[in-house]
This record gives C-alpha cells, sequence and structure tokens, in this order.
C-alpha cells in the first residue's frame, strides 16, 4: 500500500516542477508597463498550479482507492446538493478575484494618458515594417532581408501609433509582453515605456501571407543620449530606407 | 405508468429484410449507417490532418527550412486547421450521436430519416470540394483556417481558395440540417417513460451541442457569402478603403468560431459522463447539475467570442474578459461531479476508462490555460504564439481525441460484436499519454518565450530545444493512432464476441442486440430511472434502488 500512497505526493512534486520551469520561461519584462502583466500570470499561475494540483490529486487518490477489488455493488449515491453548491460558489469566487486583478493590471498596460515623450508611428506592411518618428523628420524602413531596428530611449514614455498598409499584422515585442494588431483602417494607440536598454527580438503574430515567417524586427532601447545622437543622425540621412543604425 | 413490456411505435413484425453492399450504403436512411459513414468519413479526414501535422512537425523539429517553402508551409497548417476543426472534429461526434442517440432515448430511427442522409452526402461532398483543392493550380488556400481578409480575399488569388470557402458552406448547411434532425428526434422520439431527465447524459450533450450547430452555423455561412462575394463580385463589408470594416469579419467568425468550441467539446462531455459511471458501478453523481452545466456552458459560449480579438485593441475588455472567465464555473461542477462519480465507486480500467481519466486531466489542463488567456493582459503576452496553439490542443487533442477513443472503445462492441483488444488499447492509451504531453507541454514554454504561431521558420536558437521534443512527441502521438488502427483490424476480424452488455451499462443501447437490428430493438423495458439496463440487470431487488436514484424526482438529496 505504501508506494501507492505516494502517488499524489509525486504528482505534486512533478506538477509544482512543471508550473516553476513555466513560470521561469515566462520572459522578464523590459517595459513598465509589462511588469503589471507579468506579475497578474503569476499570480494566474499559482493559483492554476494549485487548482491543478487538487484535481489531479482528487482523480489520482479516487481511481487508486475505490479500484475494484469485488463484485459488490458500492453505494449508490447520486448526488450531493451541499457539494454542487460548494463547487459552484469557490471557482465563481475565485473567478472574480481574478477578474479583479485584471482589470487593475489591464488599467496599468494601456494607460495612455499621459505625455507622451516619443511618437513613433509603426507602419506593418508585408512583409516588414516602417518606423516613422513624429516631429523628427526620420524613419527607418526595413525589408524581410534586412531587419529594421526601432531605437528608442530608456525611461521615457514611447507611444505607439500602430497602422497596417495592406492586411492584418501584428507587433509583437515578446519582453514587452504586450502585441497589437495592426489593421488596415484601424490606427491603434499604446505606450510602452522601457526600464531596461538593450536589443529585443519583435515579430509579426499574425498570419498575413508568403511570407510572414520573416516578418522580423528588432527594438533597440538605449540611453537618452544615444538616442538623441541617433535621431539626428537618423534625420540627416532621412528615410533613406536605412534599416537600423 | 408501470407495465412492463411497453409497445414499440410503428415497428415491423417480420425480421426487416437487410440488402447488403455498397448499393445499400448508398441509399441507406438508417440512422446506424449514416453513423458509420460519417464516423468513417471524419476519421479519415483525421488521419489526413494529422499527416499534414506531422509535416509541420517535420518542418519546425529545427531551426532552417529543410523540407518544404514557405508557401507550402502556409498552406499545409492553413489545410491542417481547416480539415481538423471544419471537417473531423464537429464531425466525428455527429457520426456517434447519430448512431447512438436513437438507441439511447428507445426510437427505431430518427426523426428525418432522409434529411439526414442528404446532410451526411453534403458534408462529404462538401469535404471533397475542400480536398479538391489541392489539385487546383496554386494548390489549396494559404490563409490559415481563420481565412481573415484582405488576405484572403485581395491578396489571395487562386481557385484554392474559393474552393475552400464553397466547400466548407456546403459542410455548414450539411450541419444545420442535421441539428435539425438530431434536435427534433431528442425531443419527439424518446420512448413512453424516457422523460428529459431520464435521457443519458451523451444525449443531453448531443442535444446541446446541435443547438449550438443550430445557432452558430448560421453566421458562419453568412461569413463565408460575404467574404465568397468580396472575392469574386467586388463587395466591399470588409475594405476600409471603401467604407467597409476588417473588424466585422473578425467579429462574425469568431461569433462562430468560439461556440465551434463547445459543440466539439460537449458531446465529449457527454461520452465522458457515460463512461465514468459504468467503469464506477455508480450512478452519475449530480445528474441535473451536470444537465444545468452543459446550458450554462452553451449559454455562456455565446458571449465570450471577442476574447479572440482582445489584442484588436476595438473590443470592450471587461465584458468578454469576465464571461470568460466564467465558463470555468459550469465546467469545474463537471469535472467536480466526474470526481463524484468516482468517489467510493468500484472502479475497472478498461481501455474506455483509462481514455476517460486522461480526458480529465489534459481537459482541466487545457481548461486552466484557458481561464489565463480570458484574462486580457496575459492574451496581450500569449496570444497568436505556440501558447495559444497549446492551450486549444489541451482541449483539442486532448480533450477531443481522448474523449472520442474513449467513446471508439466503448461503443466498437455494440456497433460490431466484437470487442477491441485492450491489451493494445493500453499501449495505445500510454503511448498516447506520454506522446501527447510530449507534444504539447513544450509548446507552452516557447510560447510564454514568444514564439508566434503560424512561423515556417523560427530564427532565435533557444526555441530549437522545445521543438524538437514536441516533433518527437507529435510522431509518438501518431505511432498511437497507427497502434489504434492496428487495434481495430485485429479486432474487426478476430476480437472476442461482446454479447450484448459487455461493460454492464447503464442506458438503452446496452439493452439489445449488439449489433442492433435494423429497427433497433426487439423489447424495451421499462423505464424507471435514467439507468433502465442497469435496473433492468438488477431486478426487482434493486428497482427500489433505481427508482429512488431517478433525477426525475426530487428526493433523497445529500
Amino acid at each position: 500500500m505504501q508506494p501507492r500512497r505516494r502517488v499524489p505526493a509525486v504528482r505534486w512534486f512533478a506538477v509544482t516542477a512543471l508550473a516553476l520551469a513555466a513560470a521561469g520561461c515566462a520572459p522578464n519584462s523590459v517595459t513598465e508597463q509589462g511588469e503589471a502583466a507579468r506579475n497578474l500570470y503569476l499570480l494566474f499561475l499559482y493559483i492554476a498550479a494549485v487548482v491543478y494540483v487538487v484535481v489531479a490529486a482528487l482523480v489520482i487518490w479516487s481511481v487508486v482507492r475505490y479500484r475494484r477489488r469485488d463484485d459488490e455493488l458500492p453505494k449508490q449515491t447520486h448526488g450531493n446538493n451541499k457539494l454542487e453548491l460548494t463547487w459552484t460558489i469557490i471557482p465563481t469566487v475565485i473567478v472574480l478575484v481574478l477578474f479583479v486583478f485584471t482589470l487593475q493590471a489591464q488599467d496599468k498596460i494601456l494607460d495612455n494618458s499621459g505625455q507622451a515623450d516619443v511618437n513613433v508611428t509603426v507602419t506593418a506592411f508585408q512583409w516588414s515594417w516602417r518606423f516613422t518618428y513624429e516631429g523628427a523628420g526620420a524613419e527607418v524602413l526595413g525589408t524581410p532581408e534586412s531587419i529594421p531596428e526601432m531605437v528608442v530611449p530608456v525611461g521615457q514614455r514611447i507611444r505607439v501609433k500602430l497602422v497596417s498598409a495592406d492586411v492584418v499584422h501584428s507587433f509583437y515585442v515578446p519582453q514587452t509582453l504586450f502585441k497589437r494588431q495592426a489593421i488596415p483602417g484601424v490606427t491603434n494607440e499604446f505606450d510602452l515605456t522601457f526600464d531596461k536598454t538593450g536589443l529585443f527580438h519583435g515579430q509579426c503574430t499574425q498570419f498575413c501571407g508568403l511570407q510572414h515567417t520573416d516578418m522580423v524586427f528588432r527594438v533597440r532601447v538605449v540611453s537618452q543620449n544615444e538616442y538623441r545622437s541617433w535621431l539626428a543622425a537618423a534625420a540627416r540621412r532621412g528615410s533613406a530606407g536605412q534599416p537600423g543604425t | 405508468m408501470a407495465t412492463t413490456e411497453l409497445p414499440l411505435p410503428a415497428l415491423p413484425e417480420a425480421p426487416h429484410e437487410e440488402p447488403g453492399g455498397i448499393v445499400d450504403w448508398l441509399t441507406t436512411v438508417d440512422h446506424k449507417k449514416i453513423g458509420l459513414l460519417y464516423i468513417f468519413t471524419s476519421f479519415a479526414i483525421f488521419l489526413a490532418g494529422g499527416i499534414l501535422s506531422l509535416l509541420i512537425r517535420t518542418e519546425l523539429a529545427q531551426p532552417g527550412l529543410q523540407t518544404m517553402g514557405e508557401n507550402t508551409y502556409n498552406q499545409v497548417f492553413t489545410m491542417h486547421g481547416t480539415l481538423m476543426i471544419f471537417l473531423f472534429a464537429a464531425q466525428v461526434s455527429t457520426g456517434l450521436a447519430n448512431y447512438l442517440v436513437p438507441l439511447q432515448i428507445g426510437a427505431a430511427d430518427v426523426a428525418f430519416p432522409r434529411a439526414n442522409a442528404m446532410s451526411y452526402w453534403l458534408y462529404l461532398f462538401g469535404s471533397l470540394i475542400v480536398l479538391s483543392s489541392f489539385f487546383v493550380a496554386g494548390g489549396p488556400a494559404a490563409v490559415a483556417w481563420t481565412a481573415y481578409p484582405p488576405l484572403s480575399t485581395e491578396y489571395f488569388q487562386g481557385t484554392g481558395m474559393d474552393l475552400w470557402i464553397i466547400g466548407l458552406a456546403v459542410v455548414g448547411i450539411a450541419g444545420i440540417l442535421g441539428a435539425v434532425n438530431l434536435v427534433t428526434t431528442i425531443f419527439r422520439m424518446r420512448m413512453p417513460g424516457m422523460t428529459m431527465f431520464r435521457t443519458p447524459l451523451f444525449t443531453w450533450g448531443v442535444l446541446v451541442n446541435q443547438l449550438l450547430i443550430l445557432f452558430a452555423f448560421p453566421p458562419l455561412t453568412v461569413a463565408f457569402v460575404l467574404l465568397f462575394m468580396e472575392r469574386n463580385f467586388g463587395a466591399r463589408f470588409f475594405d476600409a478603403a471603401a467604407g467597409g470594416n476588417q473588424v466585422l469579419y473578425q467579429h462574425v467568425f469568431w461569433f462562430f468560431g468560439h461556440p465551434e468550441v463547445y459543440i466539439i467539446i460537449l458531446p465529449i462531455f457527454g461520452v465522458i459522463s457515460e463512461v465514468i459511471p459504468v467503469f464506477s458501478r455508480k450512478p452519475l453523481f449530480g445528474y441535473r447539475a451536470m444537465v444545468f452545466a452543459f446550458f450554462g456552458i452553451a449559454a455562456l459560449s455565446f458571449g465570450v467570442w471577442a476574447h479572440h480579438m482582445f489584442t484588436t485593441g476595438v473590443v470592450y475588455l471587461p465584458y468578454f474578459s469576465i464571461m470568460s472567465l466564467l465558463i470555468a464555473v459550469p465546467t469545474g461542477i463537471k469535472i467536480f461531479n466526474w470526481i463524484g462519480t468516482m468517489w467510493r465507486g468500484s472502479i475497472t480500467f478498461s481501455t474506455a476508462m483509462l481514455m476517460a481519466l486522461g480526458f480529465i486531466l489534459v481537459f482541466v489542463n487545457g481548461g486552466i490555460t484557458g481561464g489565463m488567456i480570458a484574462s486580457p493582459p496575459i492574451d496581450f503576452a500569449v496570444n497568436d504564439t505556440y501558447f495559444i496553439v497549446s492551450h486549444f490542443h489541451y482541449i483539442m487533442v486532448g480533450g477531443l481525441l481522448f474523449g472520442m477513443f474513449a467513446a471508439f472503445y466503448f461503443w466498437f462492441p455494440k456497433i460490431t460484436g466484437k470487442l477491441l483488444s485492450e491489451r493494445i488499447g493500453r499501449w495505445q492509451f500510454w503511448i498516447f499519454l506520454v506522446g501527447f504531453n510530449l507534444t504539447f507541454f513544450p509548446q507552452y514554454l516557447v510560447g510564454l518565450d514568444g514564439m508566434p504561431r503560424r512561423i515556417a521558420d523560427y530564427q532565435l536558437e533557444r526555441w530549437s530545444s522545445a521543438n524538437l521534443a514536441s516533433s518527437v512527441g507529435a510522431f509518438l502521438t501518431g505511432l498511437s493512432v497507427l497502434v489504434f488502427l492496428w487495434n481495430f483490424v485485429v479486432s474487426v476480424r478476430r476480437g472476442q464476441p461482446a454479447g450484448d452488455d459487455p461493460w454492464e451499462g447503464n442506458s438503452l443501447e446496452w439493452v439489445t442486440t449488439s449489433p442492433p437490428p435494423h429497427h433497433n430493438f426487439h423489447h424495451l423495458p421499462e423505464v424507471r430511472s435514467e439507468r433502465p439496463a442497469f435496473d433492468r440487470r438488477h431486478g426487482p431487488a434493486f428497482a427500489g434502488a433505481g427508482a429512488a436514484t431517478d433525477p426525475e424526482r426530487d428526493v433523497d438529496r445529500g
């Protein structure tokens, strides 16, 4: 009997390990807005892990403990209203709590009421990106072969104005934990405030035709000084179609 | 109201003469044969879609483009999704429903046998139209199974796309016709004594599933008609430059697309609710709660479609978020009632039961991640990544396939009179369980790390180990399907005779012969609870118990 009793415990460890692995794989966010998403994700993950462990333990316990040993018919119970009520109310409460946290995180992430420091119009097209710096006369244009870079300053509020030149695309930088569709006829605006410098991978996530796979870009987050000199140089070059720096 | 043998409605006295051969299969209006036609056709499509998925996993096993170009890759995943979702997943349960519902409610056939036959043939020809796109110039559509305009209209030329639209529209009409038939059958053809609250849970699942089809397929047909007009006749419904609206398509498509998930999974909930009580030797725990949960899920399913559109930036997030999160409640009720059924039961580990247990363990996983992405901030991060791919494969492959195989192992003896091999079945179960999780669990991780879906190649080296694991798992899953096919061939030829009731079943199909006669029943027992076969088997000693467990009577609760 002893080894059998240990099954739920083994399961517990396995699931906890997997949950931790999953948490480890959630990218560390590099924006203020992404931090809110990451915290919310971890909250969901922990609750999810507990729920899964409880359900799996109950399933495994009942199939181990109540496996058929003889021909006697077990007691024919057919329901219990108190239990039904319990497992209706508890999940409802959990869901409502999660919903409240969802609303809070969402307000932080989508808040674009503040004054933007940098305005970039991002145009998605088959199959690359154009980054236009409003009021600075600078533009970066990519192609599937030459990956464009969006250069932005750290610690400043970047307002992205997202449009599409042809089909539906989606602007996604995994480490911002954020994406938004670029839809023909729709202008989507959102703010990103990077709190780390570095080079970050970005990619179209909405299938957009033949070379969707190659619709890659990068975000280069630099210090504010570096940004100013980059912008000046880029403005001198104008919209010469230079991909990145 | 108690008589022991009830007269059957309008049945032939003499044994029905059954013509055999191909002509019979082509002209049949027998619900059992049509059910089998549905099952075989959809299973063949499942195999084709499965081969396409193995092509995808072969290409993604390592970085770089090895086996095919981008265009071919785009066609392969588009057709994988199309075959699996439209032509297999929603159809295989219609096949099971066709075969089983009349048996479970004690009817001789469905309400509209000819409409039923027409619905199958429309489904077959619609599917063939979709498949014919493989043979036209330019090949099949490469626009993803969601076919968002303007990619699917202005930007994708080629006949393949038009065949896709026409074929699926025909299949959609077949679905509506089939739904009218099955809903009418369940409402009008139940035998005397078979009240709604004595109807087996599989039949309830089918009823709610077909009601969803009735409400969700018409919008889909509309979406396809608009798409076709936009492609071919210059209509501008979705073209912003001409005052149209692309987001309109997304709304109409997902108004069908999300209920579709429940269309696929509700009959499977029904299967699980049949299998677990039989192999636990107890009645289903919380019968009424299970029925109400079906309706709860169905009602909510029409209020959640825009959670597929959180990242459009033009939908009201809180409403669709809370509605989606709330689906966890009725779904949880089902899970807990299954556990309640097993609790203090007497459990036998037949392959059908193992598949049902596998179903619970993987489905809960998919359900929980579904709760995560019902939260817009999390969805912003993982939408259109492999996290989503993994989530819905946990529901579709995990949920649907474990449930489908549970149904195959459970009802194969009724359909053929022979048992599927339990020994091969256990092999299949374990290979499938390991292969499935190896395929899809790494996809959660690589999705969290930002790998987008629908890409033929990946730029980041660190995604390669998860992808390799996933590909190995996919081939293991493929192997488990081969094991099933082997089991099928072996058992059809020389499987053990099953007898009428190999599992000590509960519902009426276990009362008749295996396979059932043309008109289904020679004799019908009295129906005094939701388990007429159980009541009959245990005789007068348990007659009282049977009546007491009758969900129709609201007594003896708790």
